[in-house]
């Protein structure tokens, strides 16, 4: 099929011949491309409009939206929250880190007064968490309020990987010192 | 604390990287300027080697950059207010932060007048190598200020950690030389920063300058120099 190169605002074709994919927009029964790049049509099961798509490059990009799982590094720590780069969106890495935060309330469920962010993450840990607001005009807000969320990688003190023993601690290999996490559960 | 009789014999002076094969006891604590590596215990400061005998070790070392450590009290110098918490500048690489309730008797109706440019004599609530050092103008166990707050007048010196040190120790003589003869009181922060006020700005000064230069002295040069100071005063 033909892929012809498209400009934002350019017509594609009517609403009624195809479902609007990524990268277009319907307007007043037109669709519309919204982005540069190279139109594409895919055709869909039997009894479906075919898909419009737009696609920028063939590169994988990623977007968070509410509700997805990430994966990012924790830059810094404040008094109130922690600041995460979001690097990886589901199973899709972001071409540009991402800024989230996760404030002391979306630590934990449980004693949620009681967090205090340095027992919970430290600068270089690589958590899991997920997206629960698009948040303000400096980054997502992120909870890591589940099980399955919370620091999945860790550096201790002496330099090794520490293993996590229980949802509160983890330990060095090499010193045997405990440090404090919210520890996601290992798979 | 009494230094156990294993130091009458030559200290052992170290430079970083040094391994330390002194320490052979099962349980062994290990102090600032000492860490583990591997099976080896390796200093990671210049110093002279200390040993406490139930398994302490530490190294004695004199710098000027002061790293934020709980329970410590310093003098901070105020460098931004805001509406919840001071900054003040306690001479670590980042700012540490005086919440603005953490005076005695303070409320949210009721909170401290302190401006930018002024001195206060806090604690060290909470420190760590990743987050500002948070700061307290209160005694934790007592809820008191027990002579913590802000500082009016005087004069701030800027000494070694280690004059700083020494100055906290009651068997120090120059303080109690100088407290024979001029009435003046003193703060002292464990940051390197030392304030003095005395009844007179001559004799603050004079002070300031007895303290710094008492550094390197021992117990008899010391008396030298007040008798010295005092002829001419």
């Amino acid at each position: 099929m033909e892929t012809t190169a498209v400009t934002p605002g350019q017509r594609l074709g009517y609403a009624e011949d195809y479902t609007a994919g990524d990268g277009t927009y319907e307007r007043d029964g037109i669709l519309y491309a919204s982005v540069v790049g190279l139109r594409s049509v895919d055709s869909n099961m039997d009894g479906e409009l075919p898909t419009m798509t737009v696609v920028r490059e063939k590169e994988q990009s990623a977007v968070p939206e509410v509700g997805s799982v990430i994966t990012g590094k924790v830059i810094r720590v404040a008094p109130h929250s922690a600041l995460i780069a979001i690097m990886v969106v589901g199973d899709t890495p972001c071409r540009e880190d991402f800024s989230g935060s996760i404030r002391t309330q979306d630590v934990r469920a449980v004693e949620k007064d009681k967090v205090k962010i340095i027992n919970s993450f430290r600068p270089g840990d690589i958590v899991r968490a997920e997206v629960i607001s698009l948040g303000d005009a400096r980054s997502y807000y992120l909870s890591t309020a589940k099980n399955e969320f919370g620091v999945i990688f860790a550096t201790s003190v002496a330099g090794a990987t520490m293993i996590p023993i229980s949802w509160q601690e983890m330990q060095c290999p090499k010193t045997k010192t405990i440090e404090y996490r919210k520890c996601a559960k290992p798979f | 604390m009494e230094i156990d009789q294993e130091q009458s014999h030559q200290p052992r002076i170290v430079i970083p990287g040094d391994i330390i094969n002194e320490a052979t006891e099962k349980n062994i604590t290990l102090g600032p300027g000492l860490r583990q590596e591997g099976e080896h215990i390796v200093a990671t400061k210049a110093g002279i080697l200390k040993h406490l005998s139930p398994g302490k070790w530490w190294i004695e070392s004199n710098q000027k950059r002061y790293i934020a450590s709980t329970g410590e009290s310093v003098v901070g110098r105020i460098s931004v207010r805001l509406t919840e918490y001071y900054r003040v500048n306690i001479g670590t690489a980042h700012s540490a932060i005086l919440p603005a309730l953490a005076f005695e008797g303070a409320t949210k109706r009721n909170k401290p007048n302190l401006a930018v440019g002024d001195l206060v004599y806090c604690r060290v609530a909470m420190a760590n190598r990743d987050m500002e050092a948070e700061l307290e103008c209160v005694n934790p166990a007592t809820g008191k200020a027990d002579g913590f707050g802000g500082l009016k007048g005087g004069f701030v010196i800027k000494c070694s950690l280690g004059l700083c040190r020494r100055l906290l120790d009651p068997t120090t003589m120059i303080l109690r030389l100088l407290g024979e003869h001029f009435p003046f009181e003193m703060a002292v922060g464990m940051n390197g920063c030392v304030w003095i006020n005395s009844n007179t700005v001559k004799d603050t000064i004079m002070l300031a300058n007895a303290i710094q230069n008492s550094e390197y002295l021992d117990d008899d040069e010391c008396k030298t120099m007040v008798q010295g100071l005092l002829a001419k005063a």
